[in-house]
């Protein structure tokens, strides 16, 4: 049984993880090798004259030319990776500030309706975005907000709201009332109460849902696409744009910048890995 | 007494109000444009809207096209749902024990879920390709033909599926592995008195007691499944018949044929299916939550 | 009721915009304001080789009249889209596009473009523009004699060949024992069909052919196409747009199970390559002969040197029609007047006849200048050259009329279902010949 357990466990580690150490392998590549009629799988130090050897000379190209713009764009990488560093955080703390405002008034005032506000608020997540994005398109359209930072940053905040709420109630419903009180009787108002007590106690809370905001927002494709499609472009979007290049595509530079771009994503997750879960299931399943 | 329950709840609609109002809006707003044009001929590029009656509904649930993308979805949601929940559910009873290295291992297995689709998609295509891909050069190397998977119209649509149940099994492994662990031990050392065969104890107790669990899991993965869109459009693009989908047709209708009236109407259609499945889905956690059944 | 919504949404959009702290400007996305201190033009194409010869002349027509060019270069699988997501909006961001010659309809019809029927014939004379280019590249209606586009590359599918293969006298033997005749450049698709089955060794990783049968915008259609019309198929009655009875014919059948067969004569997954990834099957080393646009053999041309030849498309029982490429030049419609004209300067540079002269040294700058085509100094300048001045004459194109994209999507999948054996060909022409009729009735041409 414990060796039918490890080899399943260890075969499925080694399928899964297979595709990531090709990608970092593809990276170190040149675009020739990757495309080789025989898989370069070796990483050598010099260069390799046969064409069907499994060697190929390991080169950090790639990563350097993440900085270059490549046929086809506008932007480098690098570029980019500005705006989505930029619109992720941005919309992140939106969100973040916006959800627990409003989790903070379901969790602790009656508000009438406050469960079906609640599933309101959940439904909102299942649309598909395809199905508002011209509605929404229209509307930037006459606000001047079509490929700006702004748009999507505005965009981003609503869509993720959902999941600020929800996560944020599940949090803020774990701290006690008595906190509160205790700062109303020492005679702070109730915003003074919500700014010194309770947010310092919902900071882990606040730092899980960031996270949870921040990785919808940094992978979302549909509206980057069609909203900013030349402008404030996106690195899934300029990624994905790059199709139907006539040099082809790079994929040494796509393979490095993908990898360059899920680190923080991944630093951040083993971070709050704790409340993983949590986050993933908008904070209806509490680890 | 009185005015501080009045300031209390002027309060609350303060703390609340922004955040609904704007949910309302961006969602009120499309669903109005959406019932309108849906009536009429409106066009991507300019043109005043006339209208067309219910034309575009009639198109809608007569043409074979938004049947068949309608079919191909539905197939996709209950293929990789199914996938993913039976993978995960057996990856996490090979996690349920500790193990030195465990949270690496589980790290390492989680990193395809935090992946950007659309940029995976992209990627795979190297690694799938027919001709020079790394999965197709393996296996001739061991002797198989390998299949053209991404442009076999018998394969494409199950690639596809691959690739969404490799960034996805983790997450139903995560979920599988908190129902695992929600279970007391006490009931196990019971049952162990009792001296149940593992699979008794596995199908009455192990699996029940996650049942509420995975059942969450189902309609979170579903309800993704159900909008998929970045990975078909990475691999075969949105025109593709083999393997289009309810997002992926409707962006080839309004960006690319430019029917904006057609798309809306077809909107339309999805959103009565959407608000069903929310239905079900906000019942379903309605219950799970009042009973409390996770740890 | 509408405009009230929206009005709400707007003030949200911008009330959240506050509470977000944010305060960073939209970014501007006319990038092409005309600045007070100098002004300058923007122009877009798809990413190719022609693009960058175009930005080149840009640069000498700034350092003759102080405006500024800049071409922009999208990857062709998403240009489409871009282009006409920019003209929903208020101002386009580019002043010139280069369209595909198919859009022109829409462009047209829609304002999109701006007309220049009046102004053309004051800068260049109308007689040196090749009637082809004329009709399919820049007029709509198609010999309606009025302008919206000016041309810029002209272009055509053709044939590029390994000549080192062909020339090998192993090769040859092989060839005369096999099929008993001499190994030559296919002169008709029979030969072209023999020749790509001679080359075909997937175990020495080496192919027949590849054209053009990408799925995603309309590769496929142009791989068809030129075969379509050597088999004496069609895509519509000429005089009467009519389909039904024409598309699903002998003729357009015969030409798409041709097809198919050449689908097995090529690279693994060639059922699928955009024009980049057909230059790649030749580029690699690994084809013996593409069927692509002439843009692309330039580069073949620096590659290979003398290990390549050139040919114009094969023909069918002595038809011989080659898909029509090639772009024109549009002014957009959405710009301010002031930027018009300082694109229609730019126009009326480029087609003066020392430009063109120009533009033929570009890589792939290819002209409709017809007296500079049936010149023997253009036609010996490059192995290319010849065989494209006679494509020229063979092209034809596709529907160009505004209703284009939806014509193109439907014919894109019912031909993909006949390539790929999901549906037999004669069911997906009959199914798709309906459908066209259909979408043209309701565009009002039919």
């Amino acid at each position: 049984m414990k060796l039918v357990r490890w080899f399943v466990l260890l075969a499925y580690l080694a399928l899964a993880a297979a595709p990531l150490a090709w990608m970092a392998l593809s990276s170190l590549k040149r675009r020739d090798d990757t495309i080789a009629p025989h898989a370069k799988f070796l990483p050598a130090s010099s260069a390799v004259d046969d064409s069907a050897s499994p060697w190929f000379e390991a080169t950090l190209a790639a990563y350097r030319d993440l900085g270059a713009v490549h046929a086809g764009a506008q932007e480098s990488f690098l570029g980019h990776l500005g705006s989505s560093v930029v619109i992720g955080l941005l919309s992140t703390v939106a969100s973040v500030a916006l959800g627990t405002c409003c989790a903070y008034g379901f969790s602790r005032f009656r508000v009438p309706g406050a469960k079906d506000w609640l599933f309101f608020v959940l439904s909102t997540r299942f649309l598909p975005p395809l199905a508002v994005v011209v509605p929404v398109l229209i509307m930037y359209r006459a606000l001047d907000l079509q490929g700006t930072h702004l748009g999507l940053i505005v965009l981003y905040t609503v869509f993720n709201l959902s999941l600020a709420v929800w996560l944020m109630k599940g949090f803020l419903d774990e701290i006690p009332r008595a906190f509160e009180e205790a700062a109303l009787v020492d005679g702070y108002s109730r915003g003074q109460a919500f700014l010194r007590v309770v947010l310092p106690e919902a900071r882990t809370g606040m730092a899980v849902t960031a996270v949870f905001c921040l990785i919808s927002a940094w992978n979302e494709y549909g509206f980057a696409m069609t909203l900013n499609s030349s402008g404030a472009v996106t690195v899934p979007a300029y990624f994905a744009g790059l199709q139907g290049n006539i040099e082809g595509m790079p994929w040494p530079q796509i393979a490095a910048g993908a990898l360059v771009f899920v680190a923080p994503i991944t630093v951040f997750t083993v971070l709050v890995r704790k409340s993983l879960l949590r986050g993933m299931t908008f904070g209806t399943i509490k680890q | 007494m009185n005015s501080s329950a009045q300031t209390g709840r002027g309060l609350a609609w303060a703390l609340v109000g922004p955040t609904l109002a704007l949910l309302v809006a961006f969602n009120i707003f499309p669903l109005v444009y959406n019932i309108v044009s849906s009536f009429t001929n409106a066009e991507l590029i300019g043109g005043a809207w006339r209208s067309v009656g219910g034309a575009n509904y009639a198109r809608v649930f007569e043409d074979e096209l938004f049947a068949g993308a309608l079919r191909r979805t539905a197939l996709f949601v209950v293929c990789a749902v199914s996938v993913e929940l039976a993978l995960g559910f057996v990856l996490a009873l090979t996690l349920q024990r500790d193990f030195k290295g465990k949270q690496v291992v589980l790290t390492t297995l989680l990193i395809p879920m935090m992946l950007s689709p659309a940029v995976m998609g992209l990627y795979w295509n190297l690694v799938l390709n027919g001709n020079y891909g790394v999965v197709n050069q393996a296996l001739s190397a061991l002797g198989f033909d390998p299949p053209q998977w991404l442009t076999d119209r018998d394969y494409k649509f199950w690639s596809i599926l691959l690739i969404d149940v490799w960034m996805w099994t983790p997450f139903m492994m995560l979920i599988a592995l908190a129902g695992l662990n929600s279970i007391p031990t006490s009931i196990y050392e019971a049952a162990q008195i009792d001296r149940a065969s593992p699979w008794k104890v596995f199908t009455r107790i192990t699996l029940p007691m996650c049942a509420p669990v995975l059942g969450l899991a189902v309609l979170f993965r579903a309800t993704d499944a159900l909008k998929q869109f970045d990975l078909v459009m990475a691999v075969t693009g949105p025109n593709d018949a083999a393997t289009q989908t309810l997002s992926t047709l409707l962006y080839q209708v309004v960006f690319r044929d430019g029917s904006v009236g057609l798309g809306a109407a077809f909107s339309c259609v999805i959103l009565v299916l959407v608000i069903a499945l929310a239905t079900v889905f906000t019942r379903y956690i309605d219950r799970v939550q009042s009973k409390d059944v996770n740890a | 009721m509408k405009s009230t919504l929206w009005s709400v949404c707007a003030l949200l959009a911008l009330g959240l915009s506050a509470c977000s702290g944010d305060t960073s400007s939209p970014t501007p996305s006319g990038a092409t304001t005309a600045s007070a201190s100098k002004p300058s033009i923007k122009i877009w194409w798809f990413q190719w080789d022609p693009a960058t010869g175009l930005q080149e002349l840009g640069r000498e027509f700034e350092s003759e009249t102080g405006i500024a060019v800049e071409v922009q270069q999208i990857p062709l699988a998403s240009y489409q889209e871009k282009v006409f997501l920019e003209f929903g909006g208020s101002r386009t961001n580019f002043d010139i596009v280069i369209g595909d010659s198919q859009w022109i309809g829409r462009g047209a019809s829609s304002g999109l473009y701006v007309e220049l029927t009046d102004w053309l014939p004051t800068v260049v004379d109308l007689a040196t523009i090749h009637p082809r280019a004329a009709k399919y590249l820049c007029e709509y209606p198609e010999g309606s004699g009025r302008w919206y586009a000016a041309p810029c590359e002209t272009d055509a599918v053709g044939l590029a060949y390994r000549k080192d293969w062909f020339e090998d006298p192993a090769e040859r033997s092989a060839f005369q024992a096999r099929f008993g005749r001499e190994l030559s450049v296919p002169a008709t698709y029979e030969e072209f069909r023999q020749v790509a089955e001679f080359f075909q060794r997937p175990d020495a990783k080496r192919y027949g052919c590849a054209m053009p049968s990408d799925r995603n915008y309309d590769g496929l259609t142009m791989g068809v196409q030129n075969l379509l019309w050597a088999f004496g198929g069609r895509w519509k009655d000429e005089a009467s747009n009519k389909v039904v009875g024409h598309l699903d014919t002998q003729g357009t059948i015969d030409a798409i199970e041709f097809y198919k067969t050449l689908m097995k004569l090529g690279p693994k997954g060639c059922e699928r390559l955009d024009y980049g990834q057909v230059l790649e099957s030749f580029t690699n080393g690994s084809t013996a002969m593409i069927l692509n646009y002439f843009a692309f053999f330039p580069g073949i041309q620096a590659q290979f040197g003398d290990k390549v030849g050139f040919a114009v498309v094969p023909s069918h029982e002595g038809r011989r029609v080659a898909s029509l490429g090639g772009q024109g030049l549009s002014v957009s419609a959405k710009i301010p007047r002031e930027q018009q004209e300082h694109a229609k300067r730019f126009i009326a540079w480029f087609l003066q006849r020392r430009v063109q002269e120009r533009w033929i040294t570009k890589p792939a700058g290819f002209t409709a200048n017809s007296e500079i085509l049936a010149s023997p100094e253009f036609r010996a300048k490059t192995p290319y050259n010849a065989p494209f001045a006679d494509s020229v004459d063979a092209m034809r194109d596709f529907w160009n009329v505004p209703a284009f994209n939806k014509l193109l999507a439907v014919t894109q999948r019912y031909v993909g279902m006949a390539v790929d054996g999901e549906m037999p060909t004669a069911e997906a022409l009959k199914k798709l010949a309906l459908e066209k009729e259909r979408i043209l009735k309701e565009e009002g041409l039919l």
